[in-house]
């Protein structure tokens, strides 16, 4: 069941709209989804003040299809916690998009501002244009980000990706800022594109990686070289990349041999920084 | 009773078989080569838990795209008469076959869905890496969730998935070939062999999957409990009196297979059969049963071809 939301004139202010998710919307009748609250600075008002919403409700999330049609680079929270179907931005979208969001697939065709997937525990997001500052990484004081789910970035990230990551993958296509990883302790991190400084900074291991296929700007001194090989559990991600989530640069990769250093150090982890071999 | 098929004729009983706990491991490896290198190393000495510790085989050759990491692979399955006595020697084996062999990767080739248990042998294997294993993860929160392990060994590393489906699976299928010669049983058991290994789930664990020997329950020694199945010895079978070799028959060859359900044992042993009664000289074939003493499964060779 596939539900259309078109924005009309969007608020100056930032409008928060965690309700645009599957789950908050299956089951419901359409007056019931336009009455759904949205917050803009300290007002209350409803979804379809600010959405033309047509087409259907599903019976449950996973059924349900949700379409918006238009840019909400100021809407922020769109797809936040959602557990099960499909939502697709066909434009860019606001801070937190897809923040915690636990199952179901959500697709934005533009870029993402701060804070995309953040504490995310499961579920694909796919990010066609650029994702801002800390993409998929924990909230502040919080000590785990990622615990779960895939998020695909088409383009360029900004600083502290995948900040304290335990588990799930993160795919760049493009360039990364500072301090991408910092304090992982799990999760796999594969970039296409260039790698800024301090990556992986206060890493703790746990199986975690950061692969590297495009240039690196420099490697903590707490990174440990280890050797220069072609591991066979690298060709499992790489074809999982290329045969389910459609990344056929990862294809190119299969007998790509990697320089392998561990850390980091400085906290007694065992990460590991995998930089691929021209 | 019995019943011709191509011209041999079949008896009409039954392949007592039994259960047994089997898993599937596939092997990778960089080629071929070293893939049936670990393969066979792996299933050696493991043809009847009469004295082996678990029974072994090939099932068959993987091609690199049924693989997880794309490389050519074999798969090998493994039978015990218990989830422990399966994992042990899977443990053992993977250790010292696969893990030392160059470039393989081992992985779970029976799926949860379909177990009826899972082993985590990479609990144990993992100790191998004397704590520089790492734990790899896949698919958490969005696809399918796997584990494995990785292990440094000198060549580089092992990687080894962590959890092997068991299933309840079924052991002792067999059925005798008996020719008028030689030659011409072994050529039949050959080629009932080559038909067998068509057919997915089955494995024959003896020697190029047959047994000469055969095997019966006891001996007129105290000390050996399981001794040569004299009854079906030509060579003996004017001075044994309790010989069941057919005149005009002078070699006998088992075939002996174990399987991961009754279905896939009985069309196996249905696929070996038809392929022995096409070759000159074959004159009889059986099965070896123990009246019903022995196991659950009672596979019946006019139920296996299908004979009204």
């Amino acid at each position: 069941m596939e539900l259309i939301l078109k924005p009309k004139k969007l608020p100056e202010l930032p409008l928060e709209a965690e309700v645009i998710t599957p789950d908050s919307v299956a089951g419901k009748t359409l007056k019931e989804v336009k009455a759904l609250p949205v917050y803009v600075g300290n007002t209350t008002e409803t979804l379809g003040k600010y959405f033309d919403i047509k087409g259907k409700t599903a019976e449950t999330p996973s059924d349900q299809l949700i379409a918006i049609q238009g840019e909400c680079a100021n809407v922020k929270y769109i797809g936040a916690g959602m557990t099960a179907g499909h939502l697709i931005v066909e434009g860019c979208v606001g801070m937190h998009a897809g923040a915690e969001m636990a199952g179901g697939e959500f697709i934005v065709t533009g870029s993402a501002a701060n804070w995309a997937g953040a504490e995310m525990k499961g579920g694909l997001m796919r990010i066609h244009g650029d994702a801002g500052h800390q993409l998929g990484a924990a909230y502040r004081g919080s000590p785990e980000g990622m615990t779960g789910g895939v998020i695909v970035v088409g383009g360029d990230v900004g600083l502290e990706a995948a900040a304290f990551m335990r588990r799930g993958m993160l795919i760049i296509h493009g360039n990364v800022g500072s301090f991408l990883g910092v304090h992982m302790n799990g999760g796999e991190i594969f970039v296409f594109g260039n790698v800024a400084r301090r990556f992986g900074a206060e890493a703790k291991g746990n199986g975690g990686f950061i692969a590297c296929f495009g240039e690196v700007e420099s490697i903590l001194p707490t990174y440990v070289y280890d050797t220069t090989f072609r591991p066979d559990f690298m060709k499992l991600y790489l074809r999982q990349l290329r045969d389910q989530l459609g990344i056929e640069v990862a294809g190119e990769h299969l007998e790509t041999s990697f320089r392998r250093y561990r850390g980091d150090i400085a906290v007694g982890g065992t990460a590991e920084i995998l930089i691929a071999e021209p | 009773m019995s019943f011709t098929l191509n011209g041999v004729g079949i008896e009409d009983t039954f392949a007592e078989g039994f259960g047994m706990w089997g898993a599937r491991i596939i092997i990778t490896a960089k080629n071929r080569k070293w893939a049936n290198i670990a393969a066979r190393e792996m299933t050696g000495f493991a043809t009847s838990v009469i004295a082996c510790d678990c029974e072994a085989g090939i099932e068959r050759q993987v091609p690199p795209e049924e693989t997880p990491d794309g490389r050519p692979g074999v798969s090998v399955m493994i039978f015990g008469f218990s989830k422990k006595r399966l994992a042990t020697p899977m443990l053992n084996r993977i250790g010292q076959c696969v893990l030392t062999c160059p470039t393989t990767a081992i992985f779970n080739g029976i799926p949860e869905e379909e177990a009826d248990d899972m082993l985590d042998v990479g609990a144990s294997l993992r100790f191998f890496g004397d704590g520089y294993q790492v734990k790899m993860r896949m698919g958490d929160g969005w696809g399918e969730r796997q584990r494995f392990w990785r292990i440094p060994v000198m060549e580089g590393e092992f990687l080894a998935e962590a959890k092997f489906g068991a299933i309840r699976a079924v052991a002792g299928g067999n059925f005798l070939i008996m020719g008028e010669n030689e030659d011409a049983t072994l050529e039949a058991s050959e080629k009932a062999v080559e038909a067998i290994l068509e057919v997915p789930g089955v494995i024959t664990p003896f020697p190029g999957g047959l047994c000469r020997s055969g095997s019966k329950v006891g001996s007129t020694y105290a000390f050996l409990k399981a001794s040569t199945n004299t009854p079906f010895c030509p060579a003996i079978k004017h001075t044994s009196p309790d010989s069941q070799v057919p005149a005009g028959c002078n070699s006998v060859l088992e075939v002996v297979l174990n399987g991961l359900d009754e279905p896939s044992v009985m069309k196996a042993m249905a696929a070996g059969i038809r392929a022995a009664t096409e070759v000159e000289g074959i004159k009889w074939i059986t099965a070896v049963n123990f009246a019903g003493k022995l196991g659950k499964f009672q596979m019946g060779l006019k139920d296996a071809l299908g004979v009204e």
